[in-house]
């Protein structure tokens, strides 16, 4: 009997399959032949209304689950209806993406548009020949509204090849109960020294002073890297080195010194019990609880806080004060989008990013995206939401303290090689490294990209 | 008495295994009906209000559907062809023991040690044109479980009796209709589980499909749990409730065969 | 009898072909590239490089050999770990137990999970705050046995250990279960009339009976523990730090920043390591056939 109910469930599934497969076979069918219908249509009337009839094509946009939300859904929808076109998001894994982008790009077989994480460098080493890969945005109007200081992260030698449609809010500066410090009597550090100070009162009180997510493997570098521009005020001139090869990040006093100071806080349990094995995941449960008083994160980690929790409690932001670090961090680098050069309707690209930098679009992507509270575009028209913390933490900053990016966009492959110096400074932290081996197997890693990439500079 | 004692000892200590076993299929199971902040927690308490919507959510947005149908697809397809091929090939490598065969099984065998190199995987997939086709993800999990099946398929094989095939042919019958008449039914278990086995483990791989697919309509089911991940984001109420959906169908395809698995794993090999 | 007749060797053809073109074939192109400067960036111009690669993993300061050294720990101790276990729980559930086929359909579930979820689901149990485990503990007021599960240097092998004995004893105990179903019983009937203990009883019958589903085990138990990816990588990544990085993590790593040269190296390595190991049992096993 038993075998019986078997034997029928798998034929039955297998018909299911098989019945699957014919139904999209027969769809693919329809779909070619209409599609060619409409192409040989499409040729037809090209005499009147050129390249303006696109129904029935399809778009494919490939990008990292990292940056996607549902923010652009709306839009798409909007686009398939307007041009009569279907569009294939395909969202891949965040820890794939980079990989399988390469694959696509090497293998002749990327979709239509593509995403990279952009900034000034993230061209060269990352799509390495935009010549060849990219479709040159250079003569569209949407050029004006990117904003000079986002202009590098899209160009290249002198053409426009990405879209950057990012916002600019405070990001990975730190955010801290601004109610629990009061009741503490604790002011806002703006030394190393002030910082130990109140992480041990508030340790004193059972709470983690400073949440880090260590197990997410990208979130712990950023106190290192976000403060750029202490090295640079420390160093004049570090970047322009390290981009020449003029300078390396082994031996630099300030470097070694953040890295220990970083050590100190960690052995001191500042960061929690287990930071290293603790992920994002309950941050904001920890906010509302009152289980942790800082951590670096982006303003709009305040308003998911005061959603989710019910806390009454008032948030606010302050700069990192590792390494004596008083500048903002300034980051001209966002997820960009590229048109793939080898596309089948490179005409359908160029509408699809015409269509999404409309203000109509551009209001609508900053409406649903929950987290963001700006986008950072020229268009007057556009309504921004800002945070009144944030309106109030950037007032008092002077344009001096926003001039240096952070390092790893202001420095050549640097961003490359995130997950490898994470790890290699939990490898510190654990006592498994030296301070000073970490930041040489930065100038390792980076010589290795800027021999790959043939930058005279190394050669 | 003393028999008594161990009989309840080892009750104990295989209850003790099955709860270890079992409580991280509970948490799963539990967190999947609650809402995102209270899921973050990981708790095993009840939820403060069941949210079967949960699963609708993860269905519509993961599009669930879509994803099954292709697993199924895939893993049914590319199991049904591997193993019964795989059936005839270590047949005639078991029964024919010339110097070639004997090489030939060797030479198989040594797949068990080769990794997997997916660049060079689509270069040669692009080169046969079939490249971003749903045949050539299938014709990749195909060849991959060739070495695992003949492997065990063989084994089995050296266990049946010869004067079975000689009679058979002896009664007039082809060489093809003597394998699926006489052999096949004879080799069922060792088949259902090799069945078994490689398709939960292309059930579970969600790689392959995604370096050899340009579409996300050819995505498998596995990939859509990523879609409830995101820098400082994290929907563990959806991420669970995927989780239960994507276990399901394996889950049933193993409680259906299981007892073919003890059978079927080892007899050829393991005997008397 | 006409062997030609009865066992065609076209039956061979689908099988031999799919492996050649479309397994074995990317496999050796893989190997051929880790003489080569191939990556990411260097698009059709891959350039000869001899030996670099090989030298570089041996020589670098990063200490790749302790990717080497790992991944034999993993293999050494994660088939103890398993095997084991696995065969006392067989013979104990081969006993009669009341229950048995209950017991071992739960003990084989979890190995057919696939690693990412089982990845996602441990990750959130070791969670030192709020994981299933800590919890537990606490909950029996036994909060000093609290670990950092996957942090501590000390403790993020053995938590991989248990996560994989975890997902992998169902299926080397079904194994095992499979050949005690093959030894008669009236062996141990004889045994128990002459006086034999239990140990005497599993030394002299059970083991030298199950020499086959043991020789089954080390194999795929061997081949897994060389191959090692998906648990170390979902579980830890490598970390914390390199503490736990075998020879596939580093070279995804590799592959990941486009370094295929160099990632297929690693990889080639590890082939040639499990090849001789591979013949070796091969050879032994070929040689009990033959006795057999």
């Amino acid at each position: 009997m038993r075998r019986k109910l078997i034997s029928a469930l798998l034929c039955a599934s297998m018909a299911a399959a098989l019945m699957a497969g014919c139904g999209d076979s027969g769809k693919d069918a329809k779909e070619t032949s209409t599609s060619k219908s409409e192409s040989q249509e499409g040729t037809a009337s090209s005499g009147s209304d050129s390249n303006t009839d696109f129904a029935g094509e399809e778009l494919s946009i490939m990008v990292s689950a990292g940056w996607m939300d549902n923010r652009y859904d709306e839009t798409i929808k909007r686009f398939e209806d307007t041009y009569d076109v279907t569009v294939d998001l395909q969202t891949i894994p965040a820890d794939q993406y980079g990989d399988l982008l390469s694959s696509k790009l090497t293998t002749d077989s990327c979709a239509d548009i593509f995403w990279i994480q952009s900034n000034p460098f993230a061209i060269a080493s990352q799509i390495v020949d935009p010549e060849k890969y990219c479709i040159d945005f250079s003569d569209e109007e949407w050029k004006s509204l990117i904003p000079e200081t986002r202009l590098s992260a899209c160009e290249y030698e002198g053409k426009l090849y990405g879209l950057q449609i990012w916002h600019n809010s405070p990001e990975y500066v730190m955010v801290y109960n601004k109610t629990m410090f009061e009741e503490m009597n604790l002011k806002v550090p703006t030394t190393y020294e002030e910082l130990l100070d109140v992480c041990q009162k508030i340790s004193d009180e059972g709470v983690t002073p400073w949440f880090v997510p260590g197990a997410d493997g990208w979130q712990h570098q950023l106190a290192f890297f976000q403060i750029g521009g202490a090295y640079e005020d420390d160093q004049p001139g570090l970047y322009e080195k390290l981009n020449n090869n003029e300078a390396t990040f082994a031996d630099n006093q300030l470097m070694i010194k953040v890295l220990e100071q970083y050590k100190e806080l960690s052995d001191k349990g500042y960061f929690g019990e287990d930071w290293i094995g603790t992920d994002s995941t309950n941050m904001i449960n920890e906010f509302g609880d009152r289980n942790v008083a800082m951590a670096l994160a982006n303003s709009s980690t305040i308003k998911q806080i005061k959603d989710e929790t019910g806390t009454t409690d008032e948030f606010g932001l302050f700069l990192e004060p590792l390494g004596g670090n008083n500048s903002f961090p300034s980051s001209p680098a966002g997820p960009t989008m590229f048109g793939y050069k080898g596309t089948a309707h490179p005409e359908l690209v160029k509408e699809f990013f015409r269509f999404v930098t409309t203000t109509e679009s551009l209001q609508e992507i900053l409406d649903n995206s929950p987290a963001y509270t700006n986008l950072h575009v020229n268009d007057d028209k556009l309504e921004q939401h800002w945070l009144p913390e944030e309106e109030e933490f950037m007032s008092t900053l002077t344009d001096e303290q926003m001039k240096t990016p952070v390092l790893q966009n202001g420095t050549k492959y640097t961003n490359d090689y995130w997950m490898q110096f994470g790890q290699d400074m939990v490898a510190y932290c654990t006592g498994q490294m030296e301070a000073n081996d970490v930041l040489k197997n930065m100038d390792t890693n980076r010589a290795e990209a800027a021999k790959v990439a043939q930058d005279p500079a190394w050669n | 008495m003393r028999r008594k004692i161990q009989a309840v000892l080892k009750q104990i200590i295989c209850i003790a295994m099955s709860i270890v076993v079992i409580a991280p299929f509970y948490m799963v199971f539990i967190n999947s009906f609650k809402t995102k902040t209270e899921a973050a927690r990981m708790s095993l308490s009840l939820p403060t209000e069941w949210l079967f919507s949960n699963y609708l959510e993860v269905i519509e947005k993961g599009r669930l559907v879509q994803g099954f149908v292709n697993s199924l697809t895939y893993a049914l397809v590319a199991t049904t062809v591997g193993v019964v091929s795989c059936a005839m090939g270590a047949f005639v490598m078991c029964r024919k023991r010339t110097k070639l065969n004997n090489f030939l099984y060797y030479f198989v065998l040594c797949g068990l040690f080769f990794p997997v190199n997916y660049v060079t995987l689509v270069k040669v997939l692009n080169v046969a044109g079939l490249a971003n086709t749903k045949l050539g993800i299938i014709v990749a999990f195909t060849s991959a479980m060739i070495p695992f099946c003949i492997f065990t398929i063989r084994n089995f094989i050296t266990s049946l009796p010869v004067e079975l095939d000689e009679a058979a042919v002896i009664d007039g019958a082809g060489p093809v209709t003597m394998f699926f008449k006489i052999i096949v039914p004879m080799l069922k278990p060792t088949l259902v589980t090799c069945f078994i086995l490689q398709f939960m483990g292309i059930w579970s791989d969600f790689l392959t499909p995604l370096y050899l697919s340009n579409k996300s309509s050819m995505f498998p089911m596995t990939i859509a749990v990523y879609q409830f991940f995101g820098k400082n984001k994290s929907y563990w109420n959806y991420i669970f409730a995927d989780i239960m959906l994507t276990c399901l169908p394996v889950v049933i395809v193993y409680l259906l065969g299981q007892r073919y698995i003890v059978g079927g794993m080892t007899s050829g090999a393991v005997k008397e | 009898m006409n062997k030609k007749r009865i066992y065609p060797q076209w039956f061979l053809i689908v099988p031999l072909v799919l492996y050649i073109l479309f397994f074995l074939t990317p496999s050796i192109l893989g190997v051929f590239y880790s003489f080569t400067d191939w990556n990411a960036r260097s698009l059709g111009e891959t350039n000869f490089v001899g030996l670099q690669n090989y030298i570089e993993i041996f020589t670098s300061n990063k200490n790749y050999t302790s990717g080497i050294f790992n991944t034999l720990k993993f293999t050494v101790v994660s088939n103890i770990v398993k095997l084991i276990p696995a065969l006392f729980i067989a013979i104990m559930l081969q006993e009669g137990l009341k229950g048995k086929n209950v017991y071992r359909t739960i003990l084989y579930l979890p190995s057919i999970l696939p690693f990412l979820i089982i990845g996602l689901t441990f990750k959130s149990i070791f969670n030192y705050n709020t994981g299933l485990l800590n919890s537990f503990l606490d909950a029996l007021h036994l909060g000093f046995l609290k670990q950092k599960w996957l942090s501590d240097l000390g403790m993020v092998w053995k938590s991989i250990f248990g996560v994989d004995a975890w997902r992998g004893i169902g299926y080397v105990m079904t194994i095992f279960l499979a050949g005690l179903n093959t030894i008669p019983k009236s062996y141990y009937e004889a045994a128990e009339i002459d006086g034999a203990n239990f140990w005497q009883r599993v030394r002299h019958i059970t083991l030298p009976m199950l020499s086959g589903a043991i020789m089954i085990n080390l194999v795929f138990g061997l081949t897994y523990g060389l191959k090692v990816f998906d648990i170390v990588y979902v579980l830890t990544n490598g970390g914390p730090g390199h503490a736990t990085e075998v020879i596939t993590t580093y070279a995804y790593q590799f592959y990941s920043t486009g370094q295929y040269g160099m990632s297929t190296a690693l990889n080639s390595i590890l082939l040639v390591i499990t090849a001789v190991i591979g013949v070796v049992v091969v050879k032994v096993m070929s040689r009990q056939e033959v006795q057999q």
